[in-house]
């Protein structure tokens, strides 16, 4: 090693942790803002100027309320829809990772004609604004007489299929051939080729393509208002909080959908950060060296 | 071997997620009707406003009607809070001719538009209490000579002011725009030493429907008509609307903040709420959001009609929703009867003493019992006998149109991007491309 | 297609087996096709009638929710949107001098008015822009300004939101492959912008935004002493876009990272050392290992962002009102607020070909599906 490495060394470091609380202050400050707007009452928010914490409006003491997730905790429908929210993306990304992988195998790794037009086929079916399928999706599923958890968990297929499908088509293609080649030389079947070697190496992206549907279908807002309309059972949380209001027509709850985003979001970045591991452990387990 | 066994896997995934979703469905299905539904029992159903009060309002309401029809239930389903969101709903259920919902509450812009999904309610023997109410809403309500919504409930634009700084500086309430400028800026100049965050006047100035109402007010009170008069003349180029949006665009950025383009009714009430503005136009339910503790203004306001123009007169928007009745519906008659109950002398009045909304019948404005509950209501008569209604029945169904090019030629001004001159000669042109109506 | 293949299929599996290699291959399109079957299902069940009923509806006059006749009208939906005129505009001369007058308050020169020169028919050009080329002045008309200018915005903020998200995504994802002390909480911190409610993130930065020290970025700019007077963020004109983009970048960049980040986990270590052997420097490395490997991941997550960004809806339609529409926001005026079906159907098409368009370029210009 040559002299002076070391503080090239440590300013390397610097730098790169600099980098590091740069992209941290920058991913979460706007959500610190949304907690700091969840703790504050209607008269703490329109304070001039706004305060980086909740504060009394005449003394500007530091006076935090936990009214709005009281009321938020209140509301059964919140609570429901959370349920309803879990039910629903679970499924959709359930589903969407397994028809999607399916046929990502075929896409990527198998040669036959029609695979181009299959892959542009699977995403067309997204290419649309929501609003403009909506009718037509509604027809169907009013045709279908489908319950209303079932037609969200099909509708976002809309979006979490063509998603899935492309992903992991682009991620197995990576991989070498060679990898396949050789089991089949070993007697593998196609299907243990792609269960014991094409999903453990790509565990990764498999759980971060799943991660990202989940998210994806745990948001939606217009199909899920649209289909659960008449059922108010089965809401979901997006639509349980735009069913928020004030005391008053008019009047917007504007800390308690705060609080409900908060409420919302923490846990599911925490399940997620579980999961996360346990499913890389889980298929990278199956899994034979290449 | 191997087909079987991936295809068999999906199928059984796909029969797990269905029993998951369907066992979690089933008994929660019933959420919103406690009583056990007979057999032979009629179900109507009622989509209304979801706000908390209002929700409960409706159900009591519409538990009372069960009560006493036997056989009938009453289910009210909550609609959502966002006008464009419940408009959307009611029209997939449309689309579907959906018999799902059996009486809607529509907002006061859309009885012309939706009209040809709604029963006519003289049909059903509205006739006799239709004179109770304010006639400018059932004219409103009144398509082709059907009457295809009862009145419920009411809305109007008001001038909220600060008592305390009006005597401040010893002022009165303005009762034109002229002295509203005026008080506006003594006002802010005023107080601006001591809050740099203060304005004169805030009002509701983005792009959106609550613009057409302000500006309505405005051209109205100002003798420039309503846009398109109820017999279908095009009238908006004319001087005095022209001379009046000229003198709002000239608020922005003096007694109005340069952001009041972008404000919505929440957006300006924020600036009221927090003391910071003089004057407000808001809609009747910022008067209880304003008296609560722990609101900067609660004591120190008063609410009065819109100021005066040319005309001599305020105009005030009509806001407001109404009760209509579905033509898919299986049981129009008890639909019917649901709808007029609500809307009765009774209904109203048990939502006007309970949740201070203000009822569309006129009587109901001298009811002791209602003034003892809201006292300003009695100050309200006068705005609600003389509201101007959008020209909505009249352009049906291309009034969402209408109205979008008459709010961005009053937002084009505003923003200083056009004069109201040039912005209401193409508005002129446009309304005849789209309505085919003529100019006066 | 997906029937054809399975009938040509089929045929040949009942022929008697010849070589290795073709019954192999044979082997293998089957298996492909089962393997389609499900996604292809789904398709068919979910989307195949809402798309084809909007590529339909797009030539007819159909209104939402009406029982009025629809009719066929070919394409008038689509000359309604896109039309568009272009038109010199006369200089406007003194009639003493004959010297072209000048406006005595801006000083500018005095051309005719656009509106009284646009064709008025079938429909009225509305004036979209003005332009000055070889000394003289032109003016664009166009019949659905408010269209026009959807798109102009919409791809705006597509190609900058994008390509800042791309740029910002792969820094990020760069950083976090990269092992350090706190990276499982920095992976967590990345998914926070994303998976917050997208409805509440557009209200939630609305606020943020507000034209007065009520707004965290005003308070902040005060009192950092940057600002004079609160700034309209979300007035017409001036910031809104970059606004908006600001909010999806910081809104979206994560899902960039993210499969970046995945793309980068899957890359084989030993290509690495290797290269290390050989000497190649870490920025070396970068342009001539990483970038490349990463292309595959790079294009998917490029196609699903513009796709997303092409159909922005809620943060133009939350935050802007109707003043400046995005496509999609315009797309559900069109529909819900005027129930004009038949000319929201042609808006969706569009934008479906435009989406098209560009999911095509990428893979073209990153080549990632040559054969």
């Amino acid at each position: 090693m040559k002299k002076g490495a070391g503080i090239f060394n440590l300013i390397k470091r610097i730098a790169f942790n600099l980098m590091i609380i740069f992209i941290l202050v920058y991913l979460l400050f706007p959500f610190y803002w949304a907690v700091n707007s969840s703790l504050k009452t209607e008269s703490q928010l329109f304070m001039t100027p706004a305060t980086a914490v909740p504060r009394d409006p005449v003394t500007l003491e530091f006076s935090p309320t936990f009214q709005n997730y009281t009321t938020v905790l209140q509301d059964g429908q919140f609570l429901r829809g959370l349920a309803n929210s879990t039910i629903v993306a679970t499924s959709t990304t359930v589903l969407a990772l397994v028809a999607g992988s399916f046929a990502a195998f075929a896409l990527g790794k198998l040669r036959f004609r029609g695979r181009k037009p299959a892959l542009y086929l699977i995403l067309a079916m997204t290419m649309f604004p929501q609003v403009t399928v909506l009718t037509g999706l509604y027809a169907v599923i009013t045709a279908l007489g489908l319950s209303a958890r079932i037609s969200m968990i099909f509708s976002y297929m809309i979006f979490t299929l063509p998603f899935t499908t492309w992903v992991l088509t682009a991620f197995f293609k990576e991989l070498p051939d060679a990898l396949m080649e050789s089991a089949q030389v070993d007697g593998a079947t196609p299907f243990q080729t792609f269960r014991r070697i094409l999903l453990p190496l790509t565990a990764p992206a498999l759980v971060t393509t799943g991660l990202l549907a989940f998210i994806a279908a745990w948001n939606e807002y217009l199909f899920a208002l649209t289909f659960t309309s008449i059922d108010p059972a089965a809401r979901t949380v997006p639509v349980a909080i735009a069913y928020f209001t004030g005391a008053v027509a008019r009047q917007e709850p504007f800390g308690e959908i705060m609080a409900a985003a908060t409420l919302v979001t923490v846990p599911l970045v925490v399940l997620v950060l579980i999961f996360q591991r346990r499913i890389v452990a889980g298929l990278t387990a199956g899994a034979v060296k290449g | 071997m191997l087909k079987r066994n991936w295809m068999f896997g999906f199928v059984l995934l796909l029969a797990a997620l269905t029993l998951l979703v369907v066992g979690c469905g089933e008994p929660e299905e019933v959420v919103d009707d406690p009583e056990v539904v007979e057999p032979d029992e009629v179900v109507i159903t009622v989509a209304a406003g979801a706000v908390g009060m209002e929700l409960e309002l409706t159900r009591d309401l519409a538990e009372m009607y069960s009560e006493a029809n036997e056989g009938v239930t009453v289910n009210v389903l909550d609609t959502p809070d966002m006008v464009e969101d419940r408009l959307g709903l009611y029209l997939q259920f449309f689309e579907a001719q959906s018999s799902e919902v059996d009486v809607y509450q529509i907002d006061v812009i859309w009885p012309g538009d939706l009209a040809e999904h709604f029963v006519d309610l003289y049909e059903y023997g509205a006739g006799a209490v239709a004179d109770d109410h304010f006639p400018a809403i059932v004219e409103n309500n009144t398509v082709d000579g059907r009457l295809v919504g009862i009145p419920w409930f009411t809305d109007a634009g008001l001038l909220y002011y600060r008592t305390d700084l009006l005597e401040k500086y010893e002022l009165d309430a303005p009762q034109t725009w002229d002295e509203l400028e005026e008080y506006a800026q003594i006002i802010q100049d005023g107080e601006r030493e001591e809050n740099p965050d203060f304005w004169g006047f805030v009002w509701q100035g983005n792009a959106y429907e609550g613009l057409t109402c302000d500006a309505l007010e405005w051209i109205a009170s100002n003798d420039g008509g309503t846009i398109i008069e109820p017999e279908g003349v095009i009238t908006i180029n004319n001087p005095n609307a022209i001379e009046i949006v000229d003198q709002a665009a000239g608020w922005v950025g003096t007694i109005s903040p340069e952001g009041v383009t972008t404000m919505a009714e929440e957006e300006s009430r924020a600036v009221w709420h927090a003391g910071n503005a003089a004057f407000m136009r808001n809609w009747p339910y910022a008067y209880a959001t304003s008296m609560a503790d722990d609101s900067a203004v609660a004591g120190v306001f008063d609410v009065s009609p819109l100021p005066a123009g040319k005309s001599g007169s305020g105009a005030a928007t009509l806001g407001g929703w109404q009760l209509a009745v579905s033509k898919y519906s299986e049981n129009p008659e008890i639909a019917a009867d649901v709808a007029l109950f609500m809307a009765s002398h009774e209904g109203q009045k048990y939502r006007a003493v309970e949740g201070t909304f203000n009822p569309t019948i006129m009587d109901l404005y001298d009811d002791p019992d209602v003034l003892e509950a809201a006292p300003f209501f009695g100050s309200l008569y006068d705005v609600f006998i003389n509201a101007v209604a959008r020209p909505s029945t009249v352009t049906a169904p291309q009034y969402a149109a209408v109205s979008e090019l008459f709010y961005n030629a009053v937002h084009d001004v505003l923003t200083g991007q056009k004069n109201a001159a040039d912005a209401f000669e193409e508005l002129e042109l446009d309304l005849q491309d789209l309505t085919g109506f003529p100019v006066e | 297609m997906a029937g054809k293949n399975d009938l040509d299929s089929s045929k040949k599996s009942k022929a008697p087996p010849k070589m290795g290699f073709s019954d192999l291959a044979k082997r293998e399109e089957r298996l492909a096709l089962r393997l389609l079957l499900p996604a292809l299902l789904i398709i068919l069940l979910i989307a195949f009638y809402p798309l084809a009923q909007v590529f339909y509806t797009s030539f007819t006059d159909r209104v939402f929710a009406s029982g009025e006749e629809t009719n066929f009208i070919g394409f008038d939906n689509y000359r309604r949107l896109l039309s568009v005129h272009v038109t010199e505009l006369e200089p406007v001369l003194d009639e003493t001098t004959g010297q072209q007058l000048t406006d005595p308050d801006s000083g500018e020169k005095v051309f005719e008015r656009p509106l009284d020169i646009l064709p008025r028919e079938p429909v009225r050009y509305r004036e979209l822009n003005q332009f000055n080329l070889f000394g003289k002045r032109y003016v664009i008309g166009a019949t659905d300004t408010n269209f026009i200018e959807s798109v102009q915005n919409t791809l705006t903020f597509t190609v900058i939101s994008v390509f800042i998200e791309l740029v910002l995504g792969l820094v990020i994802a760069l950083v976090v492959n990269s092992k350090f002390r706190f990276r499982g909480s920095m992976r967590a911190a990345m998914l926070v912008p994303w998976a917050v409610i997208t409805v509440v993130s557009a209200r939630m930065w609305e606020w943020m935004l507000a034209p007065s020290r009520i707004g965290m970025f005003n308070a902040l700019f005060d009192r950092l002493g940057i600002i004079e007077s609160p700034i309209a963020f979300l007035a017409s004109g001036g910031y809104q876009l970059s606004a908006l983009i600001a909010v999806d970048v910081w809104k979206t960049t994560p899902f960039m990272a993210l499969l970046i980040l995945a793309g980068l986990q899957i890359m084989p270590e030993d290509i690495f050392e290797a290269a290390e052997i050989d000497g190649a420097g870490k920025i070396r490395q970068f342009f001539m290992i990483t970038l490349p490997l990463l292309k595959p991941a790079i294009a998917v997550a490029l196609i699903f962002r513009t796709l997303d960004a092409l159909r922005v809806f809620d943060i133009f339609q939350v935050m802007l009102g109707q003043s400046t529409y995005s496509m999609a926001s315009y797309n559900y005026f069109q529909l819900i607020g005027n129930r004009n079906m038949g000319l929201a159907s042609a808006i969706g098409v569009i934008i479906f070909i435009l989406i098209f368009v560009f999911a095509v370029s990428y893979i073209r210009m990153l080549g990632v599906d040559e054969e």
